[in-house]
């Protein structure tokens, strides 16, 4: 009888087993961030975002969280970028609110992103909450700021994307709090 | 295997030796093969559960990751819901401004360092520049009140948190002091977050406070003045065995702070109380101790409230229901009422209730826990959090700092290199009229900087009366108004005004039958930036009047990146009584007291237009259904010396 146990099928018995309960952890990941992410004002911004991280894997919420205000990060990044060519490229009577939409973005990226992260690892949540408020406040005036200049804004699409991952990322925040 | 199988077996007798290694014969192998054919199919078609997931998965992330439409709109109006910060109501102000001249935007937008400087107050405590948040460890000392803040002096937001502190002999007038404490020891290097004093009998000051660790901890520790016989208590000594307290069982390691003041338990010993949080109930706990260094958790908490979420700077004081003097905070006994205080995490707010304390069960209980602590009476109803109470030996009073943060932008703060204010102190006391709240009013010092005063008397406002108040230099004032109305009219009125809330229902411009009246206070000649404070009386299907105290940002700057929210709640008015109100101005901050400070709000307001000279005041009354008689006494206020 003992030596039965070390059968062929006793060995692919406990791989199955194995190969089991990785899948049904796998999927009980996944089944936490889609829950998380349902929560949210953008479900498919917040999966897609979260999903393309590989640190999303074992991640909790704090780590979910901080994975959106990342990818807060990056976008204010991007969005910054694509101002310098607008001011270099563009209709030189934007570029006084091209200049003021650099400053509050840059605040975004570098201020607001950074209290998000300080508050989230240090363990005051609520002010990484401000902060990606802020971050939706920002991106509103510098949109507001074409209409006061009597101005099409060209960056209509982009405010709104920056203020879609924000409001994610302050979803997510509140269910720490 | 079956027993059966196993007799069959054996009656068998099977041959020695050439049996014994072989495979079972095929009753046998039937049972084996059936599960290993399971096992395979459990395996395949679980990968193939899996494959469908993950198919449907990036289905619905193919796209371009925009919400269906479906989804998103109900959810993003509920997170939406501004809580610290916001943004205009669109329509109204951009038509506004596109009447203005193209030169007046290109002037007043975005902000210029005249609007910016203006904002710094007058006479409220604020550091000279960067962050400051909670009001710590209040105290009289030898001729001094010392105030210790939250502080980073790094930058204009929060972070690196220190402890500022300062100095004065009368609350109003400051000297900034070298930090009492920053973050140097393995158990604070993370923050040296809110704490609070506590005075022995024998005069020896024991500070507790809330540490940050190097792990992220939330511990508490103590503290106490390197030299107590220095009046200024420079100099500040962490004690070596720190920390004293570590999260208990149960409780989060990032849900442990803000130690109250302790109090004299029955026993003799000491107690101390931190507000956490056990999923979404927040909750008191409390500990004891004789020397503050050990300390015994007690099992049941002093109160707990669900579905309020994690209670931050807990506040626990005894108010005297027959005198009008503050009591120390170990006070128990008859006569008096104990009130619980947490500011909630959830929603920035603080909130109290008054109850009775229970020193032998250890246990408080609301008056009425329908309002209980959380879900009834704010202390403010407008930007004011962690606020914190302590007991004036100097002057027998129990007085109350708190914190009032920027409702302007981040980036807004960084241009202007800070962000904060401490409210003036407020005396508080039981409120013996009606017995179910407290009273809060400026402390007598700050009449000290009242200079030029205006008296108004019997102003008589029709429905739909503005008069403009000659007080000068608008910016910094002091405003007592009294209103009175024909109590006769609203007793006959038939219709019933229901669902007024401060909040939602349009502000200063929204007519009812009586009310909005009040002021109008950083308003420019043309009203284009107001900020109006005012009375609301609604009448209810009971025939029973409802008051209202609201302020309204809605239009108090023309800026996009300021919150223009409509705060207030109701007020107390008793029969006989009529209609008050004080507002402190001063600058970019308006506390406005309803009642005697029966209602409090605290306002932040950043007016581009309405500045320096062009702040105008004004009484209105935009009732359609009744005169009011006003009564104003409006003193300019002189700057406070804060060095």
């Amino acid at each position: 009888m003992a030596m039965k146990l070390w059968s062929p099928f006793t060995i692919v018995f406990l791989v199955l087993i194995f190969q089991e309960s990785l899948l049904f952890s796998a999927m009980a990941d996944r089944k936490f961030i889609e829950s998380v992410c349902r929560s949210t004002p953008s479900t498919n911004l917040c999966l897609k975002t979260v999903l393309a991280d590989p640190k999303s894997k074992d991640a909790d919420l704090t780590g979910l969280a901080l994975i959106i205000v990342y990818a807060v990060k990056d976008k204010g990044n991007k969005i910054i970028h694509q101002i310098k060519t607008l001011e270099k490229h563009g209709r030189p009577e934007l570029r006084p609110v091209l200049k003021y939409c650099e400053r509050v973005y840059n605040t975004a990226v570098t201020v607001d992103v950074k209290l998000a992260v300080d508050a989230l690892t240090l363990g005051n949540v609520k002010f990484g909450e401000n902060g990606m408020a802020d971050v939706v406040v920002e991106s509103r005036s510098c949109e507001d700021t074409f209409d006061q200049y009597a101005l099409k804004s060209p960056m209509t699409e982009i405010n709104k994307g920056m203020e879609d991952i924000a409001n994610v990322a302050r979803a997510i925040i509140r269910m720490l709090l | 295997m079956t027993t059966t199988d196993l007799e069959h077996a054996t009656s068998y007798s099977p041959l020695p030796d050439s049996d014994h290694h072989r495979p079972p014969p095929s009753q046998w192998r039937r049972p084996i093969t059936l599960l290993s054919g399971i096992f395979l199919f459990m395996l395949l078609f679980s990968s193939l559960i899996a494959l469908v997931i993950n198919q449907h998965g990036q289905q619905q992330i193919a796209g371009d990751g925009t919400p269906l439409s479906s989804n998103s709109a109900p959810a993003a109006k509920k997170v939406l819901e501004p809580i610290s910060r916001g943004v205009s109501q669109g329509v109204s102000e951009k038509s506004n401004f596109q009447l203005s001249s193209a030169a007046a935007v290109v002037e007043t937008y975005p902000w210029t360092n005249a609007m910016l400087s203006w904002q710094r107050t007058g006479f409220h405590f604020q550091p000279p520049k960067n962050w400051m948040n909670d009001p710590n460890g209040p105290l009289y000392h030898m001729g001094w009140y010392h105030l210790f803040y939250q502080y980073n002096p790094d930058a204009a937001v929060w972070g690196n948190i220190t402890w500022g502190h300062a100095i004065s002999t009368d609350l109003i007038n400051w000297y900034h002091l070298p930090f009492a404490m920053v973050p140097d020891q393995w158990y604070d290097i993370k923050g040296v977050w809110t704490g609070s004093a506590t005075i022995l009998p024998d005069g020896q000051i024991v500070m507790m406070y809330t540490g940050d660790t190097n792990e992220e901890v939330q511990v508490q520790n103590l503290a106490y003045p390197a030299n107590l016989s220095d009046p200024l208590l420079l100099d500040w000594v962490k004690y070596s065995g720190n920390p004293v307290l570590t999260p208990p069982p149960g409780i989060g390691s990032k849900d442990f702070r803000d130690p109250t003041t302790a109090w004299v338990g029955p026993n003799g010993k000491w107690r101390v109380a931190l507000g956490t949080k056990v999923n979404k109930t927040g909750i008191t706990l409390v500990y004891e101790t004789t020397d503050f260094t050990s300390y015994e958790l007690l099992d049941e908490v002093l109160h707990a409230v669900p579905g309020t979420g994690m209670w931050e700077c807990v506040d626990f004081y005894p108010v005297s229901t027959t005198e009008s003097n503050g009591l120390d905070t170990s006070v128990n006994g008859p006569g008096i009422k104990h009130v619980l205080k947490s500011s909630l995490d959830d929603n920035k707010h603080d909130y109290y209730a008054l109850g009775t304390y229970d020193p032998i069960s250890n246990k408080w209980t609301p008056d009425n826990p329908d309002l209980d602590v959380g879900i009834g009476l704010r202390v403010d109803y407008g930007k004011y959090y962690a606020s914190k109470s302590f007991y004036d030996q100097n002057k027998q009073r129990r007085l109350l700092l708190g914190w009032t943060g920027e409702t302007d932008s981040e980036a807004a703060d960084i241009l202007k290199g800070w962000a904060s204010l401490q409210t003036i102190p407020r005396e508080v006391v039981f409120d013996k009229k009606t017995g179910k709240n407290i009273l809060q009013w400026p402390i007598k010092e700050v009449e000290k900087l009242r200079s030029k005063s205006t008296v108004y008397k019997k102003v008589l406002l029709e429905p739909g009366s503005l008069v403009p108040l000659d007080i000068g230099a608008a910016t910094q004032l002091d405003i007592i108004a009294t209103f009175d109305i024909d109590s006769t009219v609203l007793e006959a009125a038939l219709e019933a005004d229901v669902g007024y809330n401060c909040t939602t229902s349009g502000g200063s411009s929204s007519r009812g039958a009586f009310g909005p009246f009040g002021l109008v206070v950083l308003a420019d000649e043309s009203r284009t930036e107001q900020t109006p404070v005012y009375f609301y009386i609604a009448k209810g299907t009971d025939g029973v009047a409802s008051t209202y105290f609201c302020a309204d940002q809605s239009k108090s700057s023309t800026a996009s990146d300021v919150v223009k929210l409509i705060y207030g709640s109701t007020v107390p008015v008793l029969d006989g009584e009529n209609f008050s109100m004080r507002l402190l101005v001063d600058h970019s901050i308006v506390e406005s007291f309803g009642q005697g400070g029966r209602t409090v709000i605290t306002s932040r307001v950043y007016p581009t237009k309405a500045i320096y000279s062009a702040a105008k005041v004004f009484l209105f009354n935009n009732a359609t259904g009744i005169t009011v008689t006003a009564n104003v006494n409006a003193w300019n206020m002189d700057s406070a010396n804060i060095k």
